[in-house]
């Protein structure tokens, strides 16, 4: 990109990314601590700390988040671990690989609202072994999701999670040389499971340290997944959070803001203890690695979450199908596997409501995305200038860009809201537009961060000794060969704006409703032919995207070049005929 | 003519080029040889104006009088041929040959300059083919026009000929010599490997020999 005043741009984005989180930090800490003008509170205290303390709530909602927030990532790496080494490299296993990027272009709630119609008690589970093996006639009055446990929402975290993992994981398969270690290690004798766990897991770890965090922080702050299929009452941490924030009553936003920071301090602190325990496991394991022996017993540990994790894939895909299933039932009685009657009258009748909610969503995620992509290239053009100056320095994006993502959104976005509430923007379009790019940005840069850096500038350089039109040249030769990168950003980065809850919520102050907000709003209550068609909905135009980035861009040149031939056919031969 | 004077090429406080002065006539090539790092490429960046900046460089180049370092590498009109051919892989061969023919001609005019590329490679009926479906012969004899219809003042030829099959190579330098000729424009030729030069049919110059 012939960008001029490349370190101003530089300078100008670093604000532009730095102030939201400033001010949303700041917009946190400050009431935590009773400083809030707009309730006319001026004074620092101690005061909304004692009153957080003092409630019983705040320690049951800490204790759900602790285990759930621990247990999912733990669950899922687990899984994903298993999944690769168990795999890797078998003709099979790109089918599981081709599987990965739907699951992973599904926005949480639309998966969470699927497990919620497969294992209620009155969901297909039952039904399918109703009433022949278990004698029911009617739901049985288990408690199974939205257990008091969290179980059912570890689970959906950990279907959520396990294939973003695995799939971070098959991206640094080559830079580890896993191939190779696997052919040495075999001709050693060792199993392929004692080959992981000796050779290939603890050099694979520190490089997907970051993605693993990632998850930790998501899992022990997400709210709409919490809403659909957590435990109510107490609920999570950022549940409860949320219900505070939300109270009338308008102090009760003091005590939430206490309750936001000491959420951050827990992420903060149970990355530091996940850190602790993988030293310590990892000191503990040293010696073993190296005693020789071939096969091991807690090589069966992989194998058992090799059969945990296909079974939690198979539940995502069943969670999936329930979705459009729902949608088309007329009339679906409880013991039935399937609807005895279908009709498209439940997609009719909700058809206005399901068009305004869609035009919003596409809205929404179309604008933020495409602003998302311009935005992340001419980052990375800056960052690839500073690249070629001074070599291996960390540049300030590399850092920054992960923010948005570790912090948690409750409460850091309450904060937000109050400056959007000085700007007179709250409520605004324009306003969910920015909190969605704040969050969508994150992922665009990081996708086209790799193929971006590694692209062969001299093509461009041999562009403009050609003809001299650098701008020009830019898109016809950069971004052109670079399509099919920055189309697989821009899927990225669409299917996270489309899964974007509480951005969207308080931002748009239910002015705007997504298929997202709607979706979680409506879960809870109870009619399933609706909630399945906006969860469709919700996950049908991710994975439409998904597919067609991977679609289009091998055929585009074809194409091109077709419709050019079809239309250009005339020219040429008149020319051959002068 | 290229003519450069008195050129000194330091990376840091070693030399590496000590006052090389050499003139290149038109339709004339003149062959460097010399081990790699001793600086060949360097000299081809200090020609075509994209010399990296912790090298330093001491000397004056001219083509037909006119100084050459003053200008920026875009308003030099310099062709640069390099081991890769570096065609534009989602183009078809014959938007590739349009993309270098000066925007000022007309439409017509240039697609018949493009198509007696063609003509002369002998691949008329490849038009709208992909790079990629050309032989790597064929690919290096695209470039070669490709970088002449950008109509250069003068040619930099960086190792063309090194990633191509040895029976592919006599042709391939031959072609590149007559159309050199043709143009007659002067070119400058790097190079690890003797037949390269002679095929050039010119001067050569050894770097690195005391």
């Amino acid at each position: 990109m012939p960008l001029k005043h490349a370190k101003w741009i530089t300078g100008i984005i670093t604000l532009l990314l730095i102030f939201p989180i400033v001010i949303g930090l700041v917009g946190t800490l400050l009431p935590a601590f009773a400083y809030f003008p707009p309730l006319g509170e001026y004074s620092i205290s101690l005061v909304p700390w004692r009153n957080l303390f003092a409630q019983g709530e705040f320690y049951a909602s800490l204790k759900l988040t602790l285990i759930t927030g621990i247990a999912a990532p733990l669950l899922a790496l687990w899984f994903a671990l298993s999944l690769l080494a168990w795999g890797y490299q078998r003709p099979f296993f790109t089918k599981v690989e081709a599987a990965l990027s739907p699951i992973l272009a599904i926005p949480h709630a639309a998966i969470a609202i699927g497990l919620l119609f497969l294992l209620s008690p009155s969901g297909w589970l039952v039904r399918l072994f109703s009433p022949w093996l278990t004698g029911f006639d009617r739901p049985p009055n288990w408690i199974t999701v939205q257990d008091p446990y969290g179980v059912s929402l570890i689970l959906a975290l950990v279907i959520k999670e396990m294939p973003y993992l695995l799939f971070v994981m098959l991206a640094t398969m080559r830079s580890i040389k896993a191939r190779e270690s696997l052919q040495v290690g075999q001709a050693l004798g060792y199993s392929r499971f004692t080959l992981w766990r000796k050779v290939l897991i603890p050099q694979l770890y520190p490089i997907i340290r970051l993605p693993i965090f990632i998850v930790v922080a998501f899992s022990l702050t997400v709210v709409d997944l919490a809403l659909v299929i957590g435990p109510n009452t107490p609920s999570t941490l950022a549940v409860t959070l949320l219900r505070w924030f939300n109270d009338p009553d308008l102090s009760m936003r003091l005590m939430a803001s206490a309750g936001a920071i000491s959420l951050m301090l827990v992420i903060v602190v149970v990355l530091a203890g996940w850190e602790l325990a993988h030293l310590l496991f990892s000191k503990l394991t040293r010696a073993e690695r190296s005693n020789g022996k071939r096969f091991g017993l807690t090589d069966s540990l992989l194998r058992l979450g090799v059969v945990l994790g296909l079974l939690a894939l198979l539940n995502a895909f069943l969670a999936l199908a329930l979705l459009p299933i729902w949608s088309l039932a007329r009339r679906w009685r409880f013991p039935d596997a399937l609807p005895s009657q279908w009709t498209w009258d439940n997609i009719d009748r909700a058809t206005p409501l399901l068009i305004e909610l869609t035009s919003n969503t596409l809205t929404i995620a179309l604008i933020a995305t495409l602003l998302a992509c311009v935005i992340s290239l001419v980052m990375l053009e800056t960052k690839r200038r500073s690249y070629s100056t001074d070599h291996g320095k960390q540049h300030v994006f590399d850092w920054l860009i992960y923010v948005p993502i570790l912090l948690p959104q409750i409460g850091f976005l309450f904060g937000l809201h109050v400056l959007l509430i000085y700007l007179n923007l709250n409520g605004d379009l324009c306003a969910i537009i920015a909190l969605h790019l704040m969050y969508v940005l994150p992922y665009v840069y990081l996708t086209l961060k790799g193929p971006y850096l590694a692209y062969e500038e001299e093509y461009l350089l041999q562009a403009n000794r050609l003809n001299h039109r650098p701008w020009r040249n830019y898109v016809l030769v950069k971004i052109a060969m670079l399509k099919p990168a920055i189309f697989t950003a821009f899927a990225i980065g669409f299917s996270v704006s489309i899964a974007q809850y509480l951005p969207t919520l308080i931002a748009g102050e239910g002015r705007y409703s997504t298929l997202t907000t709607e979706a979680v709003a409506q879960a809870a209550s109870g009619d399933r032919k609706q909630v399945g068609s906006m969860a469709m909905l919700q996950a049908f135009f991710p994975i439409m995207v998904f597919w067609l980035a991977q679609f289009i861009p091998p055929r585009w040149t074809k194409w091109r070049l077709k419709f050019k031939k079809a239309f250009n056919t005339g020219l040429i031969e008149k020319d051959k005929m002068c | 003519m290229l003519t450069v004077n008195a050129f000194s090429l330091s990376l840091g406080d070693k030399t590496l080029i000590k006052e090389l002065s050499f003139k290149i006539a038109d339709g004339q090539v003149l062959s460097i040889m010399g081990p790699s790092g001793i600086g060949k490429s360097s000299l081809l960046h200090f020609l075509s104006g994209s010399l990296s900046s912790n090298l330093t460089t001491t000397g004056e180049a001219f083509l037909n009088d006119e100084a050459l370092q003053t200008k920026s590498t875009q308003d030099r009109k310099v062709g640069l041929l390099q081991q890769m051919p570096l065609l534009f892989p989602h183009m078809s061969i014959i938007e590739n040959l349009l993309f270098a023919i000066p925007a000022d001609i007309n439409k017509a005019e240039r697609i018949t300059m493009a198509q007696n590329a063609l003509e002369k490679l002998g691949i008329p009926d490849k038009a709208s083919a992909l790079p990629k479906e050309l032989s790597g012969g064929q690919q290096a004899r695209v470039a070669l026009l490709r970088t002449l219809l950008s109509q250069p003042d003068y040619l930099l030829l960086d190792e063309p000929f090194s990633k191509l099959d040895p029976a592919l190579r006599r042709d391939v330098r031959a072609f590149v010599l007559n159309e050199i000729r043709q143009a007659n424009i002067p070119a400058l030729l790097v190079t690890h490997d003797p037949e390269d030069a002679k095929a050039m049919e010119g001067e050569c110059l050894e770097l690195g020999r005391e």
